[in-house]
């Protein structure tokens, strides 16, 4: 929102409503984290912290959210504390209750009571109702109350009474797969606690047009720190795991920097500098396919960028809105929303036999990441250039400045920072890209040699003038040398390395990879964007 | 003004400038034509450009930059064309010796022969594979994303913005062969030892995953359809009482609508074209599961079945993977024109021309 529409009118200190209620947001926040922690197996269902099961202590919390948000409701139905409920919880949250409904009646008739899935569907449907009729048809503080809190003392009650136990398995015919008490507890009382955060979020607000903005504000705050939570924690899994292989037999000085005259001691990490495939190394490497990443990302660069820019330039300056701009339009979002396999077909199918007769070839994976480049480039582009201020343009053509003259020496300087950093983003998005490349440059699993492009270029007698072979053969890359160990269902080096430690170490170096080019590209805008504002 | 006419006007005036574009021109139909023609010699109109835009630079650079520019954007659209010819050419085969029957046969048998007439190629199974996993990955990406988006345009105090906005970024650069590693190594796993589903890998868990890959998009797009609407707009809302909460139920996001269907939808796009988490985490066995919303069985995709089979494919075979990669072309670009005419109907709207 705009800034000027915030003030608060009046602000009392907290009363004891919102205390209980910011209580009970905590308790469900607390619980959504543990619950998914024991998902992911760091915390064992089946451990006992301070002499009470990690499973028992899901059954306690869902019990106390489910009683006070029972209480809250309660509360203020009875007039005891100072809210403002509307006539009813509305239709969206009935339809949400109700499907809750229908799923708990089915399990509890169907397993629990043992009445079979025809009862249970019936039980469902039944408990559904009740539960739809309950929130549509009561004051809204008991119906976005009653509930969720007797849901959430119901799943509590079931596990602290050792009804729902780690044990309790139940196996559907219409999903291959068995709900057993392992996975269930922690993942419906991480779903439950979503209830107990809105419902009691809604009582902190104190019901009403408030109270419908503070539930609402909580879920989806949690929904944001959840995004922020699967960053962290697919970059700190990768991190975890590819760090030791990463770091085999790496020293801060164990390696030697020849300078000729002198040798230097020299941080040597042998996971990067050493080949992969090759039984002379120690440690198997990734240096083919870092070199192979730089010179796709390279090729891309230089073929995508003096493209996009121009076309860019074209569009926003040259052309005047017609057909052809908007059959330009159309090609640019298409090759945008092209899936990368596509890509791969094509370099497949047109490239390939043009550079090496069908066999890969670096050369059609950097061309054919380059058409990948092409749209994002342009569209940062054009972008750039179209919000650099009319004024400098005016200004230009008032000083007799050609308009050729002006796009050089006023549009693009002004627009650069933008192009730049769109530039540094879509080498981030291109760098792991695999699809693409699987299918245009693969050759061994396991190279044995770095390619070596620079040293590879000859002048010819006949055209096309110019060869390189390194390029016109196949290589690897960070995100193919991942996808090929994955395939091959081994490491480089199987009697010392599993696939899962090579195949770390390489996402790891991957990741930093491609984090670096996105670590790097949001600085420059901040620095860029600093500066104007400076 | 008529196209001709419009031509005329941005043709250089300069008899000079004229020559070097005419020069220019040619030279570059010639390395086109060479180039899809296979030809060794399209270096040679290839040598004649380069020096033809090193002359035009020394001696009419404002015409020369120009023509560069016309030259770049034809390159553009050329590429585009250049997709949709081949991959139409190399699925035609398939495409004649199945007709109908590579979207609609039931038999769900992909077999490849040398005899002839004994291969057969059903598309089904993967596009149910398509469909499902899609589906479970709408079901995380279009909500999530869209209340990913309500945080940072609407709701986000200024530090949280700063945090959560680039942490998207960052979430859309993690490449698809690492969160593929990672069902592999690790979901597929855990869904074998503790939810007892049959073998590794099952749609459910690679929609969840591609999922997780199309939040970013719905999130950047439909924040920006949100940032979009404007403040006047809002602030009248408030004006007369509302909550921000109502503000954005009832005037932000009605007024945005098409802009955020138009991020489903991209997102949508980015699902179905997703590869390598499908291709490292799925099984590659080729059925419908019975009954149809039984997402937790093996299978394929469209997309993986090409990534997994294009190297020791036959020749009809590899017209068949082409063929897949129609259906996920046509359908892609379909997704992507809908979106476009829903934003500029949005444009429209919010412009006030409507």
């Amino acid at each position: 929102m705009s800034a000027e529409t915030h003030s608060r009118l009046v602000r009392s200190a907290a009363t004891g409503l919102e205390r209980a209620a910011a209580g009970v947001v905590g308790l469900g926040f607390a619980a959504v984290a543990v619950s998914w922690a024991t998902v992911f197996q760091w915390l064992r269902i089946r451990d006992t912290v301070a002499g009470v099961a990690v499973v028992d202590w899901f059954g306690l919390a869902l019990l106390t959210m489910g009683g006070s948000v029972l209480a809250l409701g309660a509360a203020s139905r009875a007039g005891l504390v100072d809210t403002a409920p509307s006539d009813a919880a509305g239709l969206v949250p009935g339809v949400v209750f109700g499907l809750l409904g229908v799923t708990t009646g089915f399990f509890v008739v169907a397993d629990w009571v043992d009445a079979g899935a025809e009862a249970g569907l019936v039980g469902g449907l039944v408990l559904g109702g009740v539960a739809l009729a309950v929130t549509v048809g009561t004051r809204e503080d008991v119906g976005s109350t009653l509930v969720p809190g007797c849901l959430l003392v119901l799943l509590g009650g079931l596990v602290v009474a050792d009804v729902w136990t780690v044990g309790w398995t139940f196996r559907p015919t219409w999903w291959s797969l068995t709900f057993s008490g392992d996975w269930t507890v922690p993942v419906t009382t991480s779903m439950a606690s979503l209830l107990a955060v809105w419902s009691a979020g809604k009582a902190h607000g104190g019901f009403g047009t408030a109270g419908r903005q503070t539930g609402a504000f909580a879920l989806v705050g949690m929904n944001a720190a959840a995004m922020l939570a699967v960053l962290g924690l697919v970059v700190a899994f990768v991190v975890d795991k590819g760090l030791v292989m990463l770091l085999e037999g790496a020293g801060l000085a164990s390696g030697t920097l020849d300078l000729g005259v002198l040798a230097l001691p020299w941080p040597e990490v042998p996971f990067v500098t050493n080949v992969t495939g090759s039984i002379f190394v120690d440690v198997p490497g990734v240096m083919p396919a870092v070199l192979g990443t730089v010179w796709l990302v390279v090729g891309a660069v230089l073929f995508a960028v003096p493209l996009g820019v121009g076309a860019a330039v074209f569009l926003s300056e040259y052309a005047e809105r017609g057909r052809f701009t908007a059959v330009v339009e159309v090609a640019t979002n298409g090759l945008w929303s092209t899936p990368s396999i596509v890509y791969g077909l094509f370099g497949f199918a047109f490239l390939l036999p043009r550079f090496a007769s069908g066999a890969s070839n670096v050369l059609s994976g950097q061309l054919v990441l380059g058409f990948m480049l092409l749209p994002l480039v342009l569209i940062t582009s054009r972008e750039a250039i179209l919000a650099v201020p009319k004024a400098h343009r005016d200004a230009s053509a008032a000083l007799g400045v050609s308009k050729w003259q002006t796009i050089r020496s006023v549009v693009l300087p002004a627009a650069a920072p933008g192009i730049v950093t769109g530039v540094i983003l879509g080498v981030g998005r291109i760098a792991g890209e695999t699809a693409p490349i699987l299918l245009t440059i693969r050759a061994a699993n396991f190279p044995r040699s770095n390619p070596n492009v620079l040293g590879s270029f000859r002048f010819t007698a006949e055209p096309p003038f110019v060869a390189n072979d390194a390029l016109l053969q196949g290589a690897s890359a960070l995100p193919l040398q991942l996808y090929t160990t994955i395939s091959a269902g081994q490491s480089p080096r199987p009697s010392e390395y599993t696939q899962a430690e090579f195949g770390w170490g390489v996402a790891l170096v991957l990741l930093l990879v491609v984090l670096g080019f996105y670590a790097v590209g949001i600085a420059t805008r901040l620095y860029f964007r600093r500066q104007i504002t400076q | 003004m008529a196209p001709t006419a419009r031509i005329r006007n941005a043709l250089p005036r300069d008899r000079g400038a004229s020559y070097v574009w005419a020069a220019g021109g040619l030279s570059l139909l010639a390395v086109f034509v060479l180039f899809v023609a296979d030809s060794r010699l399209t270096a040679v109109p290839f040598v004649v450009f380069v020096g033809t835009v090193a002359y035009g630079w020394v001696r009419h650079q404002p015409a020369t930059a120009h023509g560069l520019t016309v030259v770049t954007t034809l390159v553009t659209v050329c590429t585009f064309g250049l997709i949709i010819v081949f991959l139409g050419r190399e699925a035609w085969p398939a495409i004649r010796y199945e007709g109908l029957d590579l979207l609609f046969d039931a038999s769900e048998s992909w077999t490849f022969s040398r005899t002839a007439g004994a291969s057969e190629f059903s598309l089904l199974p993967m596009v149910y594979g398509t469909v499902a996993t899609t589906a479970v990955a709408m079901l995380v990406a279009g909500p999530l994303g869209v209340a990913g988006a309500l945080f940072i345009s609407e709701m986000a105090p200024g530090w949280a913005r700063e945090l959560v906005k680039p942490a998207v970024e960052i979430l859309a650069g993690i490449p698809s062969v690492v969160y593929g590693f990672i069902g592999f190594v690790v979901l597929n796993q855990y869904m074998y030892e503790h939810m007892g589903v049959t073998g590794f890998g099952n749609f459910f868990i690679v929609g969840v995953m591609i999922g997780l890959m199309a939040l970013p998009t719905v999130v950047s797009v439909a924040e920006d359809a949100l940032s979009s609407v404007p403040d006047s707009m809002k602030d009248g809302a408030l004006a007369l009482g509302a909550t921000d909460w109502q503000t954005m139920k009832s005037v932000t996001l009605p007024a945005a609508f098409s802009g955020v269907s138009a991020a489903v939808l991209l997102g949508l796009g980015r699902a179905i074209g997703e590869t390598m988490a499908a291709t490292i985490m799925l099984a590659h066995t080729k059925s419908i599961p019975e009954p149809l919303y039984d997402v937790f069985t093996n299978g394929e995709t469209l997309t993986s079945v090409i990534a997994f089979e294009y190297g020791n494919a036959g020749d009809l075979q590899l017209d068949a993977l082409f063929a897949a990669g129609v259906v996920l072309f046509v359908t892609v670009m379909a997704l992507s024109v809908g979106s476009q005419v829903i934003e500029r109907r949005m444009e429209r709207k919010l412009g006030g021309r409507e």
